[in-house]
């Protein structure tokens, strides 16, 4: 019934183990392996455990961790019980201890060498008499003070604790410092000094002490002690704000810097401008530099007129004069030489890295994109890709999207300048009580096209009778912004009707 | 020396010394080097008078007695009964003493037979082969330090002595050199400021607060309140046999009626006080947020039974109002009682006011609470919450091992007694003779 040990080999397909007679010999290595029979168990008891069952056998073997550490040659260290002397002590106590067998009996105590007596400030009564006498100390306090000190070691805590001066005035801790300090430099000053003046100086810069800073001191930090927690709770809560204000200063700064940097670059004069190689940077890089690449070197002679936004222009670089023969080579080869601007060579920013071309095509300003895009959609002109980006082809697209931003500009300041005058006339008729019934204008905000022109009539005729009261001067002016604006306007139509 | 600087260097060098530290509840004896003692014994003994007839006080020689309470003391020729089977096995007419008052020794004359006890009976030992080094309250008195050192060298023959503060020995227990040691023991509660080992005598407080909360304890049991009866505090010695009871329901029990003619007044105080001890470790607490009634009343209530039988549930009212008169007293208790013990935090505030500006933050840093009274449940807790309203930063050693806290005072002898360093402090035999009784205060600062 019970399955043998063939049995389940032939399940779980183990080779048959080798015949009988050949598993002695490798049983024969295993015995002899852990032949020793280990302590503690009986002969009869471990021969019945036979060869079967090793991990049985195991646990009754010493356990062996570690290796011992073999301290000192092996052998081992006799300790004996002995009395000893201790150099620090005055009388002839004898403990014991225990002790290495072989060691010097009469060796020095080894906690002896911690005895270190401080070395005591001791005085004459001639030097008393004639150095150290003061008005508020007798002799008799001074020495009963001194001698504190050299029992207590100097913790002037436990001296003070301890200070109970028979028919003496009560003393603090600071004047019981100021004696003892004063009377030791009074004592080191006038003593021949063995040693070194700088050995002298540190041995009395060890030894000042200012009582009246050293109350200062405590009254200051008792009266931080004593604050209430209104006090306290006030004082964090100020200290909070002042750490915001700081903070909002900070992002203040962070804030103007950022401004600075984008608007002037490195004209800023800041000093930590990152460049970037690639045409990441600011749009105000990107301006200039496509100025300078494009426009700069495609017309020398004749610049673009920069558009009302560029603030700052960098000097036109100056074209090198080339020789005929090398001009020639140029057109023959369709080279063309760009100019590298000497004045900002220096700084990574003015640097133009090696492009094509057609990734330099211009686009249009962000805020004006989807406008001259619009313009450009009506003139039939895809602005977003060159069929043939040439260098002429881009020149001209530049100049193209130039004319178109400008167009957009001029209109953008036309309607300004319209609404501008529709309120301002409005506020007007508001003003004048007699004109209310003609105030319907200017609630509606007219259509620029075409209200341009019979606004700008009366306007201007009733501006005139506004301000005859102004100076002439101002009149003037206002005539002439409106003159400008209808100018203007009047070129607005023109050119839609041409677009159509 | 070579081999010692290889080796890790405690500054160890142990030399057999015995630490003997004096409590109100118990003395601890045992070997310096060891981390608890050999051998508790309480402080109270039995004794029988052998004659009733003389009944005048034993003077105690000279200057040894200047406190003007007289303690019972035993006749010389008494029988004392010291020990675990001392005070707590009933002998007929047996009196129940205490030599410590105050945390001071008061009467000298059981001294000895105590010590004895402990070196002899308990520890086997033979103390004129040993230093002795033994422990004394921060306040006491020259006159008695000086007894005790004659009691060790005339009478144990000891080789050398020396007395040491238990306030200091807290502290090296803790392992601070400087610190703040609150110790609560059973009779006594102190707070002793600490620097560099050595004790400020401007700042040490002590109070017998740990009594007025064992009367108030006792109080609440023995008077009928609304919903019980009062207790009776009958040691289970008195009584013959009970029957179970239900909760709240009058115990049934037979007192045996041969014993309670012998048995003395003093015993039965003894053995009524040890009730009510055993009541307030079981179900007495400390709320750690403070006082609030409400919040009491929602801990629950616990369930006790007395050795007459009597149980009940002990509600959370009356358990934590039993740990709230260590922080506070009632204004009505204060009206009518002007000599209330001092609370702890107000022990506290009065101690650390007489400490220099400069210290208070090293003491409030190293505060070290010790004592088997600061066991009871919730008080070190408790004690941060105080603390800590009251000062800035506050670092609070509180032991979690009972061992360390009940007997930190005997450890940090036993580290102490154990130092290389220190074996040029005891007073040897040789010193005693020459210089006398003067040696002891000049060598224990």
């Amino acid at each position: 019934m019970a399955a043998s040990a063939a049995d389940v080999r032939s399940i779980l397909a183990i080779p048959e183990p080798p015949v009988a007679g050949s598993s002695q010999p490798t049983k024969k290595p295993q015995g002899s392996e852990r032949a020793k029979k280990p302590d503690g168990i009986p002969r009869e008891l471990y021969a019945l455990i036979g060869p079967h069952a090793p991990t049985l056998a195991a646990q009754f073997t010493k356990p062996r961790l570690k290796q011992k550490p073999n301290l000192g040659a092996g052998g081992r260290v006799k300790w004996e019980w002995r009395p000893f002397k201790n150099g620090a002590r005055s009388d002839g106590l004898r403990l014991s201890h225990w002790a290495k067998a072989g060691t010097d009996t009469e060796s020095e105590y080894q906690f002896a060498k911690y005895n270190v007596q401080g070395t005591p400030y001791v005085y004459t009564q001639d030097e008393y008499t004639r150095l150290l006498e003061d008005s508020s100390w007798t002799k008799e306090e001074t020495d009963y003070l001194f001698n504190l000190v050299r029992e207590y070691d100097g913790r002037f805590f436990v001296v003070h604790d301890r200070y109970e001066y028979p028919n003496g005035p009560r003393r603090s801790l600071e004047d019981l410092k100021e004696r003892y300090f004063g009377v030791c430099r009074k004592l080191i000053r006038n003593r021949p000094w063995i040693g070194d003046e700088a050995g002298k100086k540190a041995v009395l810069d060890s030894l000042t002490f200012d009582k009246d800073r050293e109350v200062a001191r405590k009254n200051y930090v008792a009266s931080l002690e004593h604050r209430t927690p209104e006090q306290i709770a006030e004082e964090d809560a100020l200290y909070l704000e002042l750490e915001k204000l700081k903070e909002n200063e900070r992002r203040f700064k962070k804030d103007r810097d950022e401004l600075l940097r984008t608007l002037c670059g490195i004209e800023s004069g800041l000093p930590d401008i990152h460049a970037d190689e690639d045409g990441l940077a600011g749009a105000a890089f990107e301006t200039k530099r496509k100025k300078k690449g494009v426009v700069g070197s495609v017309e020398p002679q004749t610049p673009v007129t920069p558009s009302a936004n560029t603030v700052i222009s960098l000097p036109q670089p100056q074209p090198k004069k080339t020789s005929a023969k090398s001009a020639a080579y140029d057109a023959l080869h369709c080279i063309v030489r760009t100019e590298v601007d000497q004045t900002s060579s220096s700084t990574k920013a003015a640097h133009v890295p090696v492009h094509l071309r057609s990734y330099k095509v211009a686009q249009p300003k962000a805020a004006l994109a989807p406008r001259v895009s619009q313009l450009l959609g009506e003139l039939g002109i895809s602005h977003t890709r060159l069929v043939m980006p040439t260098r002429d082809n881009l020149a001209k697209f530049a100049a193209l999207i130039d004319a178109a931003q400008q167009l957009v500009e001029i209109k953008k300041a036309v309607d300004k300048h319209d609404q501008d005058i529709q309120t301002t006339k409005a506020r007007l008729a508001a003003l004048r009580g007699e004109t209310v019934e003609e105030g319907d204008a200017p609630e509606t905000p007219m259509d620029v096209d075409d209200g341009a022109a019979d606004a700008d009539g009366e306007g201007d005729g009733r501006a005139q009778s506004v301000m005859s009261t102004r100076s002439a001067r101002s009149r003037r002016q206002g005539r002439r912004s409106m003159s400008v604006s209808s100018v203007d306007t009047a070129g607005g139509p023109n050119k839609r009707q041409k677009q159509r | 020396m070579q081999s010692t600087s290889t080796k890790p260097n405690y500054g160890g060098d142990e030399v057999a010394a015995l630490v003997l530290d004096f409590g109100s509840s118990s003395l601890r004896a045992g070997y310096a080097g060891d981390d608890t003692p050999k051998a508790i014994i309480p402080t109270s003994f039995g004794y029988l008078e052998e004659e009733a007839a003389s009944n005048g006080d034993v003077s105690m020689g000279d200057a040894s007695a200047p406190e003007g309470e007289q303690l019972q003391a035993p006749k010389p020729k008494a029988k004392l009964y010291i020990g675990q089977n001392g005070p707590s096995l009933w002998r007929r007419g047996m009196h129940v003493a205490n030599p410590m008052n105050d945390g001071l020794i008061q009467n000298f004359d059981t001294v000895p037979p105590l010590i004895n006890h402990a070196l002899s009976e308990v520890m086997r030992c033979n103390a004129a082969e040993h230093p002795v080094l033994v422990t004394e309250a921060a306040w006491n008195t020259t006159a008695n330090r000086e007894r005790m050192a004659e009691i060790m060298f005339e009478e144990f023959q000891v080789p050398a002595f020396y007395i040491a503060n238990t306030g200091v020995l807290n502290a090296f227990a803790a392992g601070k050199g400087s610190a703040l040691v609150i110790d609560i023991g059973q009779s006594t509660a102190s707070v002793t400021p600490v620097v560099d080992g050595f004790v400020l005598r401007k700042g040490l407080q002590h109070c017998a607060l740990p009594q007025l909360v064992h009367a108030h304890a006792r109080h609440l049991l023995t008077s009928p309140s609304s919903n019980r009866p009062g207790i009776q505090l009958l040691p289970h010695q008195l009584i013959a046999s009970k029957m179970p009871v239900d909760v709240g329901v009058p115990p049934r029990f037979t007192l045996r009626e041969d014993r309670i003619a012998g048995t003395t007044d003093s015993w039965r105080a003894w053995a009524e006080a040890h009730e009510v001890d055993e009541w307030i470790q079981s179900v007495g607490g400390c709320l750690v947020q403070g006082w609030n009634e409400q919040f009491a009343q929602q801990q629950g209530p616990r369930h006790y039974e007395f050795p007459t039988g009597y149980n009940n549930y002990f509600t959370g009212l009356e358990r934590f109002a039993v740990g709230e008169q260590f922080f506070t007293h009632s204004t009505q208790l204060q009206a009518s009682n002007p000599n209330l013990p001092k609370t702890i935090p107000a022990l506290i505030m009065s101690s650390i006011g007489q400490t220099d500006l400069d210290l208070r933050q090293v003491l409030l840093g190293n505060v070290v609470l010790t004592g088997g009274g600061s066991l009871f449940a919730g008080f070190a807790d408790r004690l941060a919450t105080e603390m800590s309203r009251q000062f800035p930063h506050v670092k609070i050693h509180a032991p979690g091992n009972p061992t360390e806290r009940r007997y930190g005072g005997w450890l940090g002898g036993s580290i102490l007694a154990s130092l290389g360093t220190f074996h040029q402090l005891w007073i040897s035999k040789e010193e005693w003779q020459e210089h006398g009784k003067a040696i002891v205060s000049q060598r224990c600062k």
